[in-house]
């Protein structure tokens, strides 16, 4: 086997490796087949070779986005999960992966990027928080334009409009979709026979930032609860496949520090900006001082630095000087 | 279609039977109409025969404007106005016709699963074949999409229709494949219905459901539509059980209309 | 209620309305003879040279037309109405702020001893003023910025653009207009636009992007135009629960028209006319220059004023329109007329006559309607001479018929259609002039010969508008 590819993909919070649905998707595909994949957990899309996240970048140089076509990609390499299903149960796979996409996913992206609490409050906040300065400022919204327009596009519609209808409308489908999902499960442990294959990983991808995220309006998650077989085939495949780490709760990873102070970001912003507008502010001082010549430092500065050794007394008399012009 | 007015039609609808002046409107046959649009109505159709449902099809050059979705084929019956095949399904539901009424909860969720494959795979790579292929579009589907319409208007509509079209497919995703990619997914859901169907008459057992109806659609439109490109008639052809069921819907509820 | 419904979709002007007492009421000053002025009469003047002081980007060439009448004057009187009529020629292109005229004996080497010279002294406008204002209509608020540039070239061209930003929809819109030096009458525009209008009698949703020029003269005593026009128009439904017949009309069609109109104005005012007559017939042929739709439209309209005795008036007008479809194509929604409103027949809602499908209104292919007003000064006369004269009460009988035509059947056919199932209405109310561009009126009416289908608003109805029937 190969050394292990790079796969960059969102961070974690909440108990769950990654927040993105797609991600987690791929990650829990990783583990069920048991590929080698090296982690670089990131916050910032732009660093991701692609642009979007996930990546996965190939020994041979390639990268690819879609989750769809990671899991090709690995079972190329023989790490297939979905060896022992029979074609019956491959058709099945395509048909509720299929079936989640059109009904679930749409409702997700709205619950966290279109319903105006759960995105001012969670959604927002967490990328503002993991994201470096300063993308902070623009990147969300910008991401949030790009997903409200996914929403509009898979739809077919010519405006979105977020109001009520479209979140009843929305709902109504993922509510269902839940169900058929659960009424396909019934009380079996995984969706074929007792090992996870691809289309396990799809559902949980989809269900666990559902069961796991604190949102604000969580109609959703509530739906959820209420099904108790896919709630626990959410929390077995965590407990199996993504044990609690200690250093997994902080979004950090073993392997990529994030140079741009993200680390700061624990500590909570307001020591940055303070420390910003106390620089800021002793910087406007100092120079409005020196341009309006209340002070001058120049000439006596520039005289020290070229007469070293000569000029030992002299110095200490200018220092002096300098001291008292100063006072 | 919202919540509150499906509750509201449903109750609106029990209570009327089905008129005998009801119709389907779609776009112009012989000139306008598209793979996909055409495929999506005679599902449509299909499934209205299976109900035994009599419906009249209209033509009209500006359909797609007409439909409250947007969306191909609708149909106007008494004085409420519906459009696609999944509302249309709740909708005669709600008069007391269903096919899907004998299955039970894990072939029904495997049936809404395969109408999803077949929305989410077929119909996109249709869309796909049909505005993101330079060859079809150029050739086939711009000129067909604005027929009626006098110049400059036609070439803005088409030109407007495919740039849609084409950020629908970024957005999903399907914008970086290529078409042999888009073939190779479109066979994978052939093979898909093929094994799901199996030796069986219809996908569920004895009696058709709206599955069979659309996967007819789709598939016999493929099969009788004449593309620059006839690959994903070839790709079918290689499913035998799928070709005999085409057949077997077609005699029985379309005899003496198709040859 | 009565809202302003711009049908016609035309943007609304870029100035503001003004308020106050107009030059129309004042009688034009005319300068009477006095002892002094008759010695000044007969003394023969020779006007050597007329300037214009404070040209900057103006052409010089545009300005002799105007200017030229000045140097024909023989005495002073006359050198003093003819520079007035000049400068108000120099305003009336609208490229100045201010203009003044000063006349001088002539100095200088080749003076002669009655020679004059005449002065214009004017300050040009801006190169570019903006306006911002807001609108609020029918349930929609909107900010309209306007940008104007007067005298681009320094011919009088003027380029004006408006961009109105809408809770609902949005609009803007070019316009470009040459006058014809020396001819101002004559004049050429230019326009590009896009404009979104809602019309909830129908349930109708329109947007129109369109093209036009326009080439306007004078003849004799009439004012000319021939207009050719291109527009995308698209028709959507406005609710879920809009009518079947107007969801067929619903997409996208392009129209191609050539239009020619003719009016003749002698009224004093455009608002509340004193005197005068007013005759305008406006015929449009689309589809022979291209496009889908393909009809002949014809309508006209007639106004009579006269006063009476006690500062009071009797005004009556007509109006009428056609539409022929030509080719089987069926007319559209957006090229019919509508009747009924505060601005036309009173005592119905607006435009909520004639054909209808559902309660929602089609319009129809011929119509015809008139009015006889009587309008007095309020009673007791309040604040007469300032704000009071500014009211006005009306008596008013409205009658007016719209129907669609079976073009199969003859003229006789078509004049008994039109004249079986008449509407008709009366009443009075009080209404108020908003300078020159609009008025408000509030009016009680009684509708009478309502047919099935039409809906009325019998009581005390308001409206606002530009063109009362």
């Amino acid at each position: 086997m190969a050394a292990p590819e790079e796969l960059f993909c969102w961070e974690g919070d909440w108990g769950l490796p990654s927040i993105s649905t797609e991600c987690l998707v791929v990650l829990a595909y990783a583990k069920f087949a048991g590929a080698p994949l090296s982690l670089r957990k990131i916050s910032n899309p732009w660093r991701s070779p692609s642009g979007l996240l996930p990546a996965l970048r190939t020994n041979q140089k390639t990268v690819l986005s879609r989750p769809s076509e990671i899991i090709i990609h690995l079972r190329k390499q023989k790490y297939n999960a979905d060896f022992d299903l029979s074609a019956k149960e491959g058709a099945d796979s395509l048909a509720f992966i299929s079936l989640m996409e059109e009904k679930l996913a749409p409702a997700l992206i709205y619950t966290f990027w279109g319903e105006s609490a759960n995105y001012v409050e969670v959604t927002r906040r967490w990328h503002a928080e993991h994201m470096p300065f300063p993308l902070r400022f623009f990147l969300p919204s910008w991401i949030q334009s790009q997903q409200l327009e996914k929403l509009r596009l898979l739809r077919g519609d010519d405006v979105l409009d977020v109001s009520g209808e479209l979140e009843k409308e929305l709902y109504h489908d993922a509510f269902e979709c839940m169900n058929l999902l659960s009424q396909r499960l019934g009380s079996h442990k995984f969706f074929f026979g007792d090992s996870p294959s691809s289309l396990d990983a799809y559902v949980f991808g989809h269900l666990a930032p559902i069961l796991k995220s604190k949102l604000p309006n969580g109609k959703l998650q509530q739906h959820l609860r209420n099904l108790d077989n896919l709630s626990n085939f959410c929390s077995n495949i965590l407990l199996l496949y993504f044990p609690r780490d200690p250093n997994r709760e902080g979004g950090t990873s073993t392997v990529t520090p994030q140079p741009e102070g993200g680390d700061l970001d624990h500590v909570p912003n307001k020591r940055m900006k303070q420390f910003l507008s106390v620089i800021v502010a002793m910087g406007a001082m100092l120079s409005y001082a020196l341009v309006t010549g209340m002070v001058s430092l120049e000439h006596f500065h520039t005289k020290v630095q070229e007469e070293p050794q000569d000029s030992q007394p002299i110095t200490a008399q200018h220092h002096y000087q300098e001291e008292e012009g100063e006072g | 279609m919202s919540l509150a007015t499906e509750a509201f039609m449903s109750q609106i609808a029990a209570a009327e039977p089905w008129p005998e002046n009801a119709t389907l409107y779609q776009p112009l046959r012989e000139d306008q109409i598209l793979l996909s649009d055409c495929a999506s109505s005679l599902a449509v159709q299909a499934f209205l025969r299976m109900c035994g449902l009599p419906v009249q099809v209209v033509c009209r050059a500006n359909a797609e404007y007409m439909s409250p979705s947007g969306k191909i084929p609708f149909i106007h019956v008494g004085n409420q106005v519906v459009s696609e095949l999944g509302p249309i399904v709740q909708f005669t539901k709600a008069k007391g016709h269903s096919l899907s009424a004998g299955l039970d909860d894990v072939q029904r969720a495997e049936m809404k699963a395969y109408m999803e494959l077949v929305n989410n795979m077929l119909l996109t790579a249709e869309l796909y074949v049909q505005w993101c292929d330079d060859a079809t579009a150029t050739e086939i589907s711009r000129p067909r999409y604005s027929s009626p319409y006098s110049w400059p208007l036609n070439n803005i509509l088409a030109f407007q229709k495919q740039w849609e079209v084409r950020r629908k497919m970024n957005a999903i995703g399907w914008g970086g494949k290529t078409l042999e990619k888009v073939y190779e997914d479109v066979s994978q859901c052939f093979q898909a219905l093929s094994q799901r169907l199996g030796t069986q008459t219809y996908f569920f057992a004895k009696q058709p459901t709206e599955l069979d109806a659309l996967v007819f659609g789709h598939l016999f439109t493929i099969l009788t539509t004449r593309l620059t490109n006839n690959e994903l008639a070839e790709r079918i052809k290689s499913y035998s059980n799928l070709l005999s069921f085409c057949r077997r819907i077609e005699q029985t509820y379309f005899e003496g209309k198709h040859s | 209620m009565g809202t302003v419904h711009a049908r016609s979709l035309d943007p609304l002007p870029m100035h503001g309305p003004e308020l106050g007492v107009q030059a129309d009421d004042i009688e034009s000053a005319h300068i009477e003879p006095e002892p002094n002025q008759e010695v000044l009469e007969n003394k023969d003047v020779v006007v050597q040279r007329v300037h214009i002081d404070g040209l900057g980007r103006t052409k010089e060439d545009l300005l002799t037309y105007e200017i030229a009448d000045v140097f024909r004057a023989k005495n002073l009187i006359d050198v003093m109405r003819k520079s007035h009529a000049a400068r108000q020629k120099l305003l009336r292109l609208g490229i100045f702020r201010k203009v003044e005229v000063v006349i001088d004996t002539s100095r200088g080497a080749d003076a002669l001893p009655n020679g004059l010279d005449v002065t214009f002294e004017v300050t040009e406008l801006r190169r570019l003023t903006g306006s911002y204002s807001t609108m609020v209509g029918n349930n929609e608020g909107s900010m309209v910025m306007g940008l104007k540039l007067p005298n681009v070239f320094g011919r009088a061209e003027k380029l004006t653009c408006q961009f109105s930003y809408g809770t609902k929809e949005t609009s803007y819109g070019v316009s470009f207009f040459k006058p014809q030096p020396g001819n101002f009458e004559r004049n050429l525009t230019f326009n590009a636009y896009k404009v979104t209008g809602q019309f909830p009698w129908s349930s109708l949703r329109e947007t129109d992007r369109g093209i036009s020029a326009e080439l306007s003269f004078p003849l004799w005593k009439t004012s000319q135009t021939l207009k050719w026009e291109g527009v995308w128009r698209e028709l959507g439904c406005l609710a879920r629960t809009a009518s079947f017949a107007i969801r067929e009309e619903s997409g996208h069609s392009l129209k191609s028209s050539l239009s020619h109109s003719m009016s003749i104005d002698t009224r004093n005012s455009s608002i509340l006319p004193r005197k005068g007559g007013l005759l305008k017939i406006h015929q449009e042929l689309a589809g022979y220059t291209g496009g889908d739709a393909s009809f002949l439209k014809e309508d006209f309209e007639i106004q009579l004023n006269k006063s009476l005795f006690w500062d009071s008036v009797l005004s009556a007008s007509l109006w009428g329109g056609l539409l022929l479809p030509i080719g089987e194509r069926a007319t559209s929604i957006a090229d019919r007329f509508y009747l009924g409103g505060p601005t036309s027949i009173r005592g119905f809602s607006m435009y909520s006559m004639g054909p209808q499908s559902e309660g929602d209104y089609l319009g129809g292919e011929a119509y015809w309607a008139g009015g006889l007003h009587l309008y007095t000064p309020l009673p007791f006369r309040p604040g007469k001479g300032g704000f009071g004269d500014l009211f006005r009460t009306h008596f008013f009988l409205n009658a007016g018929n719209l129907c669609n035509l079976n073009y199969g059947e003859g003229p006789q056919a078509h004049l008994k259609k039109l004249a079986e199932c008449i509407r008709w209405s009366y009443g009075l109310g009080v209404l108020l002039r908003l300078g020159n561009i609009a008025r408000l009126e509030l009016n009680y009416c009684i509708p009478m010969g309502v047919q099935s289908g039409d809906r009325i608003c019998d009581g005390v109805q308001f409206g606002a508008g530009i063109r009362f029937l």
